[in-house]
């Protein structure tokens, strides 16, 4: 009996992770890979941090080789080998040797796409100078720490300010490079809501990286060959390199040409078992499409976590074809390191959540990662964002120094078994002051969140009160002690003390429409609520988040 | 010119900032006060606080999660 041919295009996460599960599930299936590409099976994400020396040598990237899938696994991947052309009827795959230009074709029984990403390089005048890089290969990695380590690069530009624009920043300034970021969005993070964007990005600038939005890349000027200058909306930049870090497309092009079905997203569209609308042919990783789980909407999250999942999901499929597999969606959960801070999301933004015509309530709460009392607890600031009527988490953002992976691990898994904020509040979770709060941030933020939605207590993010600032009509009072304010304070504040606010609540003017009590992490703010509700204040908030979450100018 | 200690570990905020604002009060031009706190938040006021007085921040370190810092008073 002929061996059933698998063809896998695409070597890099989830094209190896396929074929790894496909050669377990039935050892005797012939499997093949071909990947454009020299290098396989590479930590992709771990590029800006081979760049910053935190991963010291080329061999860590590299995950594993072809000689090692051929010994220990019986596959055979062929490097430098394009798929040009696929023949679906026939089952056919048209492959190109690139070092020797041979013309090849293979026959498969199923075939998987995983293709991958690329990334967006805008047709800028002069954009094909030396040393204008993106980051998506190794070897992109490699050229770009070895001009650093050849002390060839004093000045750079990053254009970007998404995950890799940032870590990219990051791992340059840690060489010693004089680096500046230039991003279109008003705000670094564009996934993330502003007020918890500019928190990393205002932590970005005191570590000394230049950090420039609302502002556009109009081209670049060479010295010879090389780059020299990035011309842009808000003036010119000197630059040795200049890293593009501006987002990334589906590779779909051969998958299209061959009559295979694209999503509203550009990428390949999928049903919950990676099956493309073509008989035997399947789709994994960041070339195909997914579904929000939140939304049941399609999306696209090219990111290594789901690549890894739909790689081992259409794996098992085209083996058990009997017992499929499934993934019925993602929250797009991610994590990024900025210096010191840690920044992590879940499911939809409030602006996601607001496009989407959504009646939603969101609450800001700042904790800390363990016991206030513990030697080196770290502030995180918690977002949630709950839909009204069913109270139903719909996503949640997560920011500050200390530990932010555990609570939005635990906030991804209560969304992805459909938890409301109430279930958040009851969960038991591992408690001891090296650990975490008493009452964990999350369970902390989800209780705040119940009293706002039970009109407990009326709160205001720091981007509304912004806004009622301009036509100042409103009284800011902190409840501060003196000497904090002293160190900053929103202009305008009228400052009295918790202590104090029995005595003098008189000097609040209460014809005005709002009062906003400020405090350090909103606690202080709460008593003095509860307070000035018992003396006859009608039109009180609180400012989510105190002082230390305002992103905004201080004084 | 003297030297001055200040233990505010435990303490929470307002605590630390409190205690070295009475300090720095009674200090005088050139001495030199040391603080150890444990509130993670102090790392960023002290720094906003010199630069508000004047006095210089002559170090700032953390170590085992206690923050030791010694300023400078102008």
């Amino acid at each position: 009996m002929n061996k059933q041919k698998l063809i896998v295009i695409g070597a890099v996460a989830a094209g190896t992770k396929a074929a790894s599960k496909a050669k377990r599930e039935n050892p005797d299936l012939d499997v093949k890979i071909f990947t454009k590409e020299e290098h396989i099976s590479y930590a992709g994400c771990g590029l800006p941090y081979y760049i910053g020396g935190i991963i010291k040598e080329k061999n860590e990237l590299v995950v594993r080789t072809p000689e090692i899938f051929k010994k220990e696994q019986d596959i055979d991947i062929f490097i430098k080998h394009e798929v040009t052309k696929v023949d679906v009827n026939s089952k056919k795959v048209f492959v190109t040797n690139l070092d020797t230009q041979e013309q090849l074709s293979y026959e498969y029984d199923k075939l998987v796409l995983a293709m991958g990403a690329s990334p967006i390089k805008p047709p800028l005048e002069n954009i094909s100078l030396k040393n204008i890089f993106t980051l998506r290969s190794v070897t992109d990695a490699f050229e770009i720490r070895d001009l650093v380590d050849a002390g060839k690069v004093q000045k750079a530009v990053v254009v970007g300010g998404g995950f890799i624009g940032l870590e990219v920043a990051e791992n340059l300034k840690h060489r010693g490079v004089e680096v500046t970021l230039i991003e279109l969005a008003p705000h670094v993070l564009p996934p993330f809501d502003e007020e918890i964007a500019l928190l990393a990005q205002a932590h970005m600038k005191d570590k000394g990286v230049n950090i420039i939005t609302s502002e556009k890349v109009l081209g670049f000027e060479g010295n010879g060959e090389f780059v020299s200058k990035v011309k842009s909306t808000a003036g010119d930049f000197e630059a040795d390199i200049v890293v593009l870090s501006i987002g990334v497309r589906p590779n779909v092009k051969i998958a299209a040409e061959a009559g295979i079905e694209l999503g509203t997203t550009g990428a390949i569209k999928v049903d919950k078992y990676m099956q493309t609308n073509v008989g035997d042919v399947f789709a994994v990783g960041d070339c195909a499409e997914n579904v929000n789980l939140v939304t049941n909407l399609p999306a696209w999250y090219p990111m290594g976590s789901t690549s890894n999942k739909t790689g081992r999901i259409a794996g098992n499929n085209v083996v058990n074809t009997e017992h499929m597999d499934s993934l019925e969606g993602v929250l797009g959960t991610t994590i990024v390191k900025l210096f010191d801070m840690n920044a992590a999301k879940t499911g939809l933004s409030e602006r996601d959540a607001r496009k989407a015509g959504m009646n939603i309530e969101t609450i800001l709460v700042p904790a800390t990662d363990k016991a206030h009392y513990y030697p080196g607890n770290k502030p995180i600031i918690t977002k949630l964002i709950v839909e009204r009527s069913t109270h139903k988490i719909l996503g949640a953002e997560i920011i500050g120094s200390g530990i932010v992976d555990k609570p939005i691990d635990i906030i991804a898994t209560a969304m992805t078994l459909n938890a409301r904020v109430e279930d958040l509040t009851k969960l038991d979770l591992a408690y001891a002051p090296p650990f975490s709060m008493a009452m964990s941030s999350t369970i902390m933020a989800a209780n705040v969140m119940l009293n706002k939605l039970n009109s407990k207590i009326d709160t205001i993010t720091s981007r509304d009160l912004q806004e009622k600032l301009k036509d100042s009509q409103v009284n800011i009072v902190d409840v501060r002690e003196e000497e904090e304010c002293f160190i900053s304070a929103i202009p305008g504040t009228l400052n009295i003390p918790l202590n104090t606010l029995s005595e003098r609540s008189g000097e609040i003017d209460k014809s005005k429409e709002t009062v906003i009590l400020v405090c350090k992490v909103g606690k202080r703010a709460f008593l003095a609520y509860l307070k000035l509700k018992q003396q006859g204040f009608e039109n009180i908030k609180v400012l989510e988040g105190g002082i230390n979450a305002y992103p905004y100018n201080v004084e | 010119m003297a030297d001055k200690h200040i233990n505010a570990r435990g303490l929470q905020c307002p605590g630390p900032i409190v205690e070295l604002f009475k300090v720095a009060k009674a200090a005088e031009s050139g001495d030199v006060i040391t603080i150890e706190v444990t509130d993670c938040g102090f790392s960023k006021d002290i720094n906003a606080w010199c630069k508000k007085t004047g006095n210089e921040l002559v170090s700032l370190e953390e170590t085992d999660g206690v923050i030791h810092a010694v300023i400078k008073k102008s």
